[in-house]
């Protein structure tokens, strides 16, 4: 049995499932004989279901190559890198783009290997205060203010 | 056809655009050729800046780092062994022997010198090609402009899966995304659980960051190699523009690797890896005794799939520009960067904005004339990039992916979709299932949808006139051809895994 193309499958089955619902209760506005907006979704629904229930028997089947996995060291520091998201998308908005970006920067540095603490900090601060002169100076982007810039 | 060219010429060569070409390739040829970043990842930084620029100027920037980007890929593959995209993998098979012999400049001049014309073959046949080809498409109707979407569709998933139902899959969940907001017909809300930022779908650019961007970052923290052994190397660099013999010895394997990689590029989905494998096959049997047998240098085997890649770019953009149809997934960004200014390629965009459409051409033009100058001029500074330090560079464009969702519609809730679609990209790829598939369906969907609707109201519900109409006929033959030689293939190379 292929573990990952089962739990795949199951998941697909599961949003398949949710879509088709979804697509069922979606109103029926159309001119006679012509197809209105659950129409398409409705093809989809049809895909999606052939499609993952050829992939949940391939998996019983056994017949997919798993591919390969991070190594464990990795797997952490990118479970780190992508908490560090998380938590940095968390709070931009109130912290503001530049108070948010300083230590996700800085975590990220880390997670990257870097393990210099003045070099972490050095680019934690000039890093995001040079995107956002760039940014906002330069190309008149503005970026989440927040209590700060 | 002269005017609108001309037209475009002075579009593209107003000094705004051609700066802008110039540091789209130097940014190309520098993210190109930095293990672990792509093309698509490069494009990704300069996104933001595109939407506050002049369209002309945007896409000057785009092709700029498109063409230096392919070249930037094969300094990485000549200099490190390590191709810096897919596509110059097979220039390291006799690149990199020549380094390793103290003759780097020479593998690299001849790299640059190979792109160049084959970069140019390709604009050669963009420029020939193109307008005609957009003729031709404009008497399209919507059964067939349906077909031909589903065709680009069916290809590319045949081509960028090594599964065929996982291909397949990725192209339905990405359909299933496009329905999102309101239908294109009758403007119904769809699957926005009453929220406003739904109303419009999710973007495509949104997607893209989110789909390529992080699960690259993610993956680079497993990479430990770093650009430091290039400059044991750089110490023995050698003459860089090539000799007389070397260019004649060039001849015959870059017009094979020009006419390959042109035409492979304007099939959607067969990309540069495969031009560049198959036009390194036909040169080695093509040359008959090489002073250096292939694979240990021979100058035939960097010219051949080094034309052969650059002439991917102008192949591509053939079907992109006449019928909206993006062969990969750098094509499918030039469609959304231009589609943010509210141009949409394909064959109305001659008839209706022929400066800009001939302003395209020629600006790919300039992309190719700067790759060479900026190489040969500045080869020994440019390689010395590839040690840019990774702990430093990879944060930077984790902000830098930020603030390309956010500036988009100055929104938070676009950074979430960026996020949500990371998340994705890091499952599909645990998966082995392609991103590439979900992401031209994002572009495509919207299309296909609406020409298939569009159609059967024309028809009153008759599904005949998807078969009747000679041109979808034919596209939709071909897409069913393209599905059935993808489970047949998929079968030989996975051992009977569909």
């Amino acid at each position: 049995m292929a573990r990952r193309d089962l739990i795949a499958a199951l998941v697909l089955l599961g949003f398949t499932a949710g879509f088709g619902l979804l697509t069922l209760r979606l109103p029926d506005r159309g001119l006679p004989n012509t197809p209105g907006p659950a129409f398409f979704p409705g093809l989809i629904t049809l895909a999606l279901g052939i499609l993952t229930i050829a992939l949940l028997v391939r998996s019983l089947r056994g017949i997919a190559v798993e591919p390969a996995v991070l190594p464990g060291a990795v797997a952490t520091r990118g479970w780190i890198a992508i908490g560090a998201f998380v938590v940095y998308l968390i709070v931009m908005p109130a912290l503001g783009f530049l108070f948010a970006s300083v230590p996700f920067f800085a975590v990220l540095t880390w997670v990257y290997g870097e393990r210099r603490l003045a070099v972490v900090t050095l680019t934690s601060i000039a890093v995001p205060v040079a995107l956002l002169v760039i940014f906002r100076s330069g190309f008149q982007i503005l970026l989440p203010s927040g209590i700060g810039w | 056809m002269g005017d609108f060219l001309m037209a475009g010429f002075s579009q593209a060569t107003a000094p705004s655009s051609l700066i802008a070409t110039a540091i789209g390739s130097i940014l190309g040829i520098v993210v190109g050729m930095i293990p672990g970043m792509t093309i698509s990842t490069g494009i990704i930084i300069v996104l933001p800046l595109t939407f506050v620029l002049d369209p002309g100027i945007s896409i000057a920037l785009l092709l700029g780092l498109y063409v230096g980007g392919m070249l930037g890929g094969s300094f990485a593959a000549i200099m490190l062994n390590i191709p810096g995209t897919p596509s110059a993998a097979a220039t390291a098979v006799d690149g990199h022997p020549l380094v390793e012999r103290g003759e780097a400049g020479r593998a690299l001049g001849v790299a640059v010198i190979a792109s160049f014309i084959g970069g140019l073959f390709s604009c050669l046949c963009l420029l020939l090609i193109a307008p005609r080809l957009a003729d031709v498409a404009l008497g399209f109707r919507a059964p067939d402009l349906f077909s031909l979407v589903l065709l680009g569709l069916t290809v590319i998933c045949s081509f960028a899966a090594k599964s065929w139902i996982k291909g397949l899959l990725a192209a339905a969940i990405g359909l299933a995304i496009v329905t999102v907001g309101q239908d294109p017909v009758m403007g119904t809300a769809r699957f926005t659980f009453g929220s406003t930022d739904l109303m419009s779908g999710v973007n495509f650019l949104t997607a893209l960051i989110g789909l390529f961007a992080i699960p690259q970052l993610i993956g680079n923290l497993a990479s430990t190699e770093t650009g430091t052994r290039v400059l044991r190397t750089t110490a023995r660099f050698g003459r860089v523009l090539p000799k007389l013999s070397d260019l004649r010895r060039m001849r015959v394997p870059v017009a094979i690797g020009s006419v390959v990689g042109t035409f492979l590029g304007v099939l959607p989905g067969a990309g540069g890896p495969i031009a560049a494998f198959l036009s390194y096959d036909y040169a080695q049997k093509a040359t008959k005794n090489p002073p250096e047998p292939f694979g240990s240098g021979a100058i035939e085997g960097i010219a051949a799939p080094e034309s052969a890649n650059n002439a991917v770019t102008g192949g591509a953009l053939v079907p992109m520009m006449t019928l909206g149809i993006p062969g990969d997934p750098v094509t499918a960004i030039l469609v959304g960067a231009l589609l943010v200014h509210g141009l949409a390629p394909g064959p109305l965009l001659f008839i209706e904005r022929p400066d800009f459409a001939y302003g395209v051409i020629v600006s790919f033009f300039w992309a190719n004339i700067f790759n060479l100058l900026i190489a040969l001029a500045g080869l020994r500074l440019l390689i010395k990039l590839i040690a840019l330090p990774r702990t430093i560079l990879m944060p930077a464009i984790a902000i830098l992916c930020v603030v390309g969702a956010y500036s988009l519609r100055n929104s938070v809730f676009d950074i979430y979709v960026m996020l949500f679609f990371g998340v994705l990209g890091l499952a599909m790829r645990w998966l082995d299932m392609p991103v590439v598939p979900l992401l031209l369906a994002l572009v495509l969907g919207g299309q296909l949808e609406e020409h298939m609707r569009v159609a059967l109201t024309g028809s009153q519900g008759d599904y005949s006139v998807f078969f009747t109409s000679p041109f979808s006929a034919v596209f939709l033959s071909l897409a069913a051809i393209s599905v059935v030689w993808s489970v047949i293939s998929s079968r030989r190379t996975a051992g009977g895994a569909p």
